[in-house]
């Protein structure tokens, strides 16, 4: 099996695999191990990948906002209609879509998916919502204060780990107390996270739909 | 998808990047660049009779989840990256009212 | 207390956040407390890490070394860390009064203060391409936020060359992992000699080398710098000239330098492209006629000095590199900030046509008068302090001296045309009453620094690195006739060629390379470098 993975005749270290396969499910408490990487042992990268998602909503709202200083400026909107085919099958999907990325948030640790996926499921539910009403209002400042709050909250409990085990940015509890626990907090986590990359692609998303107005 | 091909597809992004003309084909070929590379490293560690590793079971000899973790949040540094891109070409374009590289300059 | 490093990332992260929730302006004074408690706690970590050197290394979540995230904090980074403390205070107080209203500067500013931060402190390959793509889209955003035209060509431009070196570093980061099968630098570090010399590390080597020189503005691939640092504000300018684009030769420290252990004869290849670097940037600078781009491309070849330095690995030149460094950030810093009053107050940016600096704002003028001896390497000053000691290790091949002091009269010819603003007359409508107080306060701090560095550069080398640096004879008679012999030949070039304005300089001043001639030059270094390592 090992020999398979033979790229131009060096062996593959497989330590870290190996590791994981051993160790993963006893240490993080979630059946996926994708998972338990990276709300467990690489907790950090995935805070600085939500901050990264932060630093990007802000900065797109803030380049699209409409200066007076621009020559011609162009606007797709005001030339563009929905046709009404997409609008009746919109309104069968919403729902179902949304069922789903909910799903695939709250089982991240236990079937593929988690935080990261299943906001952009949620992102594309909240989306076709905007392609059925173009005119749709939204307030900014509400999304992007909720935003971050979010953002505040996640930082709080992945650091709580600090007062409980010691240790910074890993899970409140600690393996011995059993899987359930281990599970309310990776839910948490992803739950969080799902929010915030939801509410963080549309909100990039109607900076463009609406070009800056 | 073994490694060779998505070689190919670096060097396609890369190629491209020399030859665009326009600004979006370049922000393409950037993400073509991005593609290419999450694929490449999806390839490390995965082998035909490997189990996912979504198992208790410490017996199964999965595959190796660390650069499908590492993957996950390649892709959304690469969308943002990509959509900040997009809205700075979009601004250029209400600037100067033209969409290509030579274009720009003064 | 051996959490402090990730506080410091931390800390300006959150109050970042906070500053942009909450709605009234004042809010916007929460930096200085900020980077108070931040030199406060950095002092504080000094003296923990003197007490208990085993605390350097720190990781989270209390796993084995080899499977999670680490920091780890040595001299080398922890002198930057206390840079950028010092650089963002003097760049937030500079700018604090011209954007007190504006949220989303502060909150882009103070972010990238943490992220920054981060960036120097992480030991691990992967945190480090999160914090590397971070950084790019920061400085983007921060390039780019006037929204003027060229600084969205310049911001645009800068981002997707950013974003495909930071690709190639991740096919690198990839082959480490495949070979090692870990990717904490330290670890690779001690693996690295156990470890036989395969093809696929030699790739890893050469594509992560290929995206530092990107980073860094090495020639080749140098043509987004101009663009970048000329359009930007001022204090941004600063920023990115002083800080931003040094990072790239801190991870050739890291990486070059402890992880692989200067492999393949690369350090031939380092000095070499300093030089052609260092060469180039003058013959760039001398040409230009706006303020800003005479200062940019001062920068590039000044980088290629810091490469001359720091790619002998140790030893006196290596010490004057990584000095060169923080002078360079001190010098040049001051120039464009310095360079950013005296842009608004007279509005406009071309050389000639500013005049009669020393009547209408005398401090400003003695402050650049500063910044420009200290760049040139004037005796006292701290240019003349780090340019000695990088030409310790080659003081006896007669070539490479040659063309080292070459580099040192272009870089007085470019500044001699700078000082063409100091004397004859002002124009009319001069509004002195635009600069502040508060802008000159951070400036002067600065000059006092360069000073303070220029003369007391012995004690402060040794607490640094544990270096005695050797003795430069600052106060020497020869070195000050060393130095007006040189700065005269510098002025007699410039007023007998540069002035004259001929053809050939025409040319040189508007020679721009575009973006996809960018990206040629990239897969030229990239093919090259790779050439070199798979031999």
């Amino acid at each position: 099996m090992v020999e398979a993975m033979n790229e131009f005749g060096v062996l593959y270290n497989d330590e870290a695999r190996l590791y994981f396969q051993t160790n993963g499910f006893l240490e993080t408490g979630s059946l996926n191990l994708v998972t338990g990487i990276y709300l467990d042992y690489r907790l950090l990268d995935t805070l600085f990948e939500a901050g990264i998602l932060l630093v990007a909503v802000s900065g797109v709202s803030w380049i699209a906002q409409h200066d007076h200083i621009e020559h011609n400026p162009l606007f797709m909107l005001d030339r563009f209609k929905i046709p009404e085919l997409f609008v009746s099958i919109a309104r069968v999907l919403y729902p179902i879509v949304l069922l789903f990325g909910i799903y695939v948030v709250f089982n991240g640790h236990l079937a593929p998916g988690g935080g990261f996926q299943g906001g952009s499921i949620l992102a594309t539910a909240l989306l076709i919502l905007y392609y059925i009403d173009l005119n749709k209002k939204t307030n900014l400042t509400r999304i992007f204060f909720i935003e971050k709050v979010l953002y505040l909250l996640l930082l709080l409990i992945s650091s709580l780990s600090f007062f409980t085990r010691g240790f910074l940015f890993t899970n409140v509890v600690s393996p011995d107390m059993g899987v359930a626990w281990q599970s309310v907090f990776l839910i948490t986590l992803n739950v969080l996270i799902g929010a915030k990359v939801a509410l963080g692609l549309t909100a990039i998303f109607i900076a463009f739909l609406k070009e800056g107005r | 998808m073994n490694p060779y091909v998505t070689l190919i597809i670096i060097l396609v992004g890369l190629y491209g990047l020399i030859s665009s003309t326009n600004i979006i084909k370049s922000v393409f070929m950037a993400t073509m660049i991005e593609s290419g590379v999450i694929l490449l490293f999806l390839n490390l560690g995965t082998w035909n009779g490997g189990v996912i590793p979504i198992t208790s079971d410490v017996s199964l000899a999965i595959v190796d989840p660390i650069p499908q973790a590492l993957m996950i949040t390649t892709i959304v540094i690469g969308s943002t990256v990509t959509s900040l891109a997009l809205i700075i070409s979009i601004k250029i374009f209400h600037h100067h009212g033209s969409i290509e590289w030579k274009d720009l300059k003064r | 207390m051996n959490i402090l490093p990730i506080v410091w990332v931390f800390l300006p992260i959150i109050t970042a956040i906070i500053m942009f929730m909450v709605k009234p302006n004042w809010i916007h004074g929460l930096v200085f407390p900020l980077q108070a408690i931040l030199l406060l706690l950095f002092i504080l970590y000094i003296g923990h890490l003197r007490a208990f050197p085993e605390d350097a290394l720190l990781v989270f979540g209390g796993y084995a070394d080899w499977i999670g995230i680490s920091f780890y904090a040595d001299a080398l980074n922890l002198t930057f860390v206390g840079l950028t403390i010092v650089m963002f205070f003097i760049i937030m107080y500079y700018s604090f009064k011209a954007n007190r209203k504006e949220k989303k500067y502060f909150f882009f500013l103070t972010f990238l203060e943490g992220v920054f931060i981060g960036l120097l402190m992480t030991n691990d390959l992967f945190n480090l391409f999160v914090f590397l793509e971070l950084t790019s889209l920061l400085v983007t955003i921060l390039i780019a936020y006037r929204k003027a035209e060229q600084s969205l060509k310049a911001g645009l431009q800068y981002l997707l060359i950013s974003s495909v070196a930071a690709m190639l570093y991740l096919i690198g980061v990839m082959l480490i992992y495949y070979l090692f099968g870990t990717i904490n630098i330290r670890l690779v570090a001690e693996m690295m000699s156990t470890y036989e010399d395969t093809m696929l590390m030699r790739v890893a080597y050469g594509l992560m080398m290929a995206a530092w020189m990107v980073k860094g503005a090495v020639f080749p691939v140098y043509a987004w710098l101009p663009k970048a640092h000329g359009v930007a504000q001022s204090s941004i300018s600063a920023l990115l000239s002083g800080l931003i684009v040094k990072v790239s030769l801190y991870l050739i420290m890291r990486l070059h330098g402890d992880m692989f252990g200067q492999p393949y004869g690369f350090d031939q290849v380092f000095f070499v492209l300093g030089f052609v670097s260092g060469g180039l940037g003058v013959l760039f600078a001398m040409t230009q006629k706006d303020i800003k781009q005479v200062l940019a491309y001062h920068t590039i070849s000044q980088v290629g000095l810091m490469m001359i330095g720091i790619s002998f690995g140790s030893g006196n030149s290596y010490v004057g590199g990584v000095l060169h460094l923080l002078n360079h950030a001190l010098f040049k810093g001051l120039l464009f900030l310095a360079a950013g009053v005296i842009i608004k107050v007279y509005n406009t940016k071309k050389v000639y046509e500013i005049r009669g600096l020393f009547q209408t704002m005398p401090w400003t003028a003695t402050l650049f008068l500063v910044g420009i001896l200290g760049i040139t390497g004037a005796p006292f000053f701290n240019g003349y302090v780090s340019k000695t000691m990088i030409k310790y290790a080659f003081a006896d091949d007669a070539l490479w001296m040659i063309l080292f002091q070459a580099i040192n009269v272009g870089t007085m010819i470019s500044f001699s045309k700078l000082l063409v603003m100091f004397t004859g007359q002002p124009k009319a409508g001069i509004d002195v009453g635009k600069s502040s107080f508060r802008q000159h306060l951070p400036m002067t701090l600065m000059a006092i620094l360069m000073l303070a560095i220029g003369l007391f550069y012995q004690p402060i080398i040794q607490t640094l690195y544990g270096f005695t640096a050797y003795d430069v004879h600052i106060g020497s008679l020869a070195s000050l006739v060393d130095y007006v012999l040189y700065f005269s030949l510098g002025l007699t070039l410039y007023y007998g060629v540069i002035r004259k304005d001929a053809k050939p300089f025409q040319q040189i001043r508007d020679f721009t390379i575009s973006f996809p001639s960018l990206n040629v030059w990239l897969l030229a270094v990239v093919l090259v470098f790779l050439g070199l390592t798979l031999r």
